[in-house]
């Protein structure tokens, strides 16, 4: 559905996007993550076709974004992350002209999806709340049932229960084998929706990975208390296991489920006075693998 | 009015045309009011005669006669006061066309709608003349009814000629605006330019019979399309008119090719 091919972006000196390579099949969501400033938003404006690649290029269903934009967007909804309404317009007015822009009539599925998000079309957008701002967006993006949904950082400022309403939505889009392109600087907001994650830093996606994959690879967090003092070359050299601290007579560290029963042989070697072992939430995990590349804590000149 | 990105920006331009409008009929009396004064003050016309020939190209175009409808309407009018008028509404038209949507972040959402981004220029050219046009044709209209109130005669006609001559001249402009607006998307610029442009023109069209080197670009000046003809008097002229029509064609594909290549918002 979505295919970026080596998509480069330079703004003067600054190299926004460097060599970006991606596809995201039918039904597929896809969470876009990095850093505020890592190339997210730039790749999301290339694919909307509102700038010109330096080099490379995206292209949906096998139209050009740059060359063929108003065949793409009849393809694509798209909410930006500050969604810009015309403050004197009120949600309808919106949806009518979005609605006559795309040639079609999409005033019922928009008056329901409006009621789903609980949002009320008839006052006019510069007295709407940013919740309510993103709620219009997302209702003029999918009005038109577009094949790809393009949403750049779409849940913050939404409260959870609106939150749960527009994971439905998404579902459902998906389950119709739409596409799903989700950027967001935490996996937080992504990991319940996503089915595959990509990771862009310094305009350069440095992992792309299932989901699942990150799951069945999710770190557990193991401590033991030992009625002797321990040494730490008796646990080193376990295969997965990470950030092993011993402590003369305490062990922690983190490890894959597929690494517990080893660990667990070689405690129980020895007389256990206490044993912890907990599923770590899916963000320390993420972090553990891409850390310094996600965060972008080492990284002065994340720009 | 949501129909499409033209009607839309005349929805949203209805408030301002609406103000414009008004305060042009209310000029247009102001000027009609003291006509009776200047007609019965020979002085007046004396006081012309004695300017300094430099004011009196500037501001009376030509037969400087402030004691007939036409000279007057001419003088006090047309060679001043109406294109600045109709220059600041068509030039705020077009330099907010792209700009003002683009500094406010809505061309993100009309552009990530199918529409194409020469459809959008068209669009705002479209919204932009009709503007002027309305301006110019509510200029003439005023000074039409108003004037035979006073005995201001002045042939219906030849207002309507000049009216579509300064119509024009505040399309050109206007697209000048546009054009600089489409490809640079910077309000300020768009706005700036064509204002230093414009006071450029009418000096060089007013003070062409003073200086010979003026005189050989005077007809370069869209003002010279405007009133060089002396429309007020001898009508429409053909190639004023094909020039100006010209002029804005060119700045309009300027205006489309400048907006097509550029990177938007970002």
């Amino acid at each position: 559905m979505v295919r970026l091919i080596d998509l480069r972006k330079r703004f003067g000196k600054n190299i926004a996007l460097d060599g970006v390579s991606l596809t995201i099949g039918p039904g597929e969501v896809f969470g876009y993550l990095g850093p505020n400033g890592a190339g997210k938003t730039t790749t999301i404006r290339l694919l909307m076709g509102m700038l010109q690649p330096t080099s490379g290029k995206a292209e949906i269903l096998g139209r050009d974004c740059w060359h063929q934009p108003v065949e793409v967007h009849k393809l694509v909804g798209y909410v930006p992350g500050e969604p810009a309404l015309y403050d004197r317009l009120t949600g309808r007015h919106h949806v009518t002209y979005c609605s006559h822009l795309r040639r079609r009539d999409d005033g019922k599925r928009a008056a329901e999806l409006a009621d789903r998000l609980d949002l009320d079309l008839d006052q006019p957008a510069r007295t709407l709340s940013r919740g309510n701002r993103q709620k219009l967006a997302v209702v003029l993006a999918m009005m038109s049932s577009p094949r790809l949904l393009v949403l750049d950082e779409p849940t913050s400022g939404i409260d959870p229960l609106v939150q749960q309403v527009f994971h439905a939505l998404l579902r459902e889009h998906t389950a119709s084998s739409g596409a799903v392109l989700l950027s967001s600087h935490v996996l937080g907001e992504v990991e319940r929706v996503a089915d595959r994650i990509g990771v862009v830093r310094r305009g350069r996606l440095v992992a792309v990975e299932r989901l699942q994959d990150l799951a069945a690879r999710s770190l557990h967090q193991v401590r033991a208390s030992f009625a002797e003092d321990i040494s730490a070359s008796d646990y080193a050299g376990l295969p997965g296991v990470r950030d092993l601290v011993v402590n003369q007579r305490t062990l922690s560290c983190s490890a894959p489920q597929s690494s517990l029963d080893a660990l667990l042989k070689r405690v129980s070697g020895r007389q256990v006075v206490d044993f912890e072992c907990a599923e770590a939430p899916l963000e320390e995990t993420f972090l553990s693998y891409y850390g310094s590349e996600y965060d972008g804590k080492d990284g002065a000149d994340a720009y | 009015m949501l129909t499409s990105v033209l009607t839309k920006t005349l929805r949203d331009q209805a408030r301002g045309l609406l103000g414009w409008s008004i305060s042009l009929a209310l000029l247009v009396a102001m000027y009609v009011a003291i006509w009776p004064t200047v007609r019965d003050e020979p002085s007046m016309s004396d006081f012309l005669d004695q300017m300094p020939e430099a004011f009196r190209s500037l501001f009376a175009s030509s037969g400087a006669d402030m004691s007939t409808p036409t000279g007057y309407v001419q003088v006090e009018l047309l060679s001043f006061m109406a294109p600045i008028a109709v220059l600041m509404y068509a030039i705020g038209a077009g330099a907010g066309a792209v700009g003002a949507e683009e500094d406010r972040h809505t061309l993100d959402l009309l552009l990530s709608n199918p529409v194409s981004r020469s459809r959008v220029i068209l669009d705002k050219f479209l919204a932009m003349s009709a503007g002027t046009f309305l301006l110019a044709a509510v200029m003439g209209l005023a000074l039409v009814a108003e004037g035979r109130l006073v005995d201001l005669d002045l042939a219906v006609s030849t207002v309507a000629a000049t009216m579509l001559h300064l119509a024009l001249l505040g399309v050109v402009f206007g697209s000048l605006a546009l054009a600089l607006s489409a490809s640079t998307g910077r309000t300020g610029i768009s706005r700036g330019v064509p204002a230093v442009v414009a006071v450029v023109a009418y000096v060089v069209n007013g003070l062409a019979p003073l200086v010979e080197w003026l005189e050989r670009i005077q007809k370069l000046s869209p003002f010279y399309q405007y009133i060089g003809h002396d429309p007020l008097r001898q009508g429409l002229d053909g190639g004023s008119l094909a020039i100006s029509t010209t002029t804005a064609l060119v700045l309009l594909a300027l205006a489309v090719l400048g907006f097509r290549r550029r990177d938007v918002g970002a």
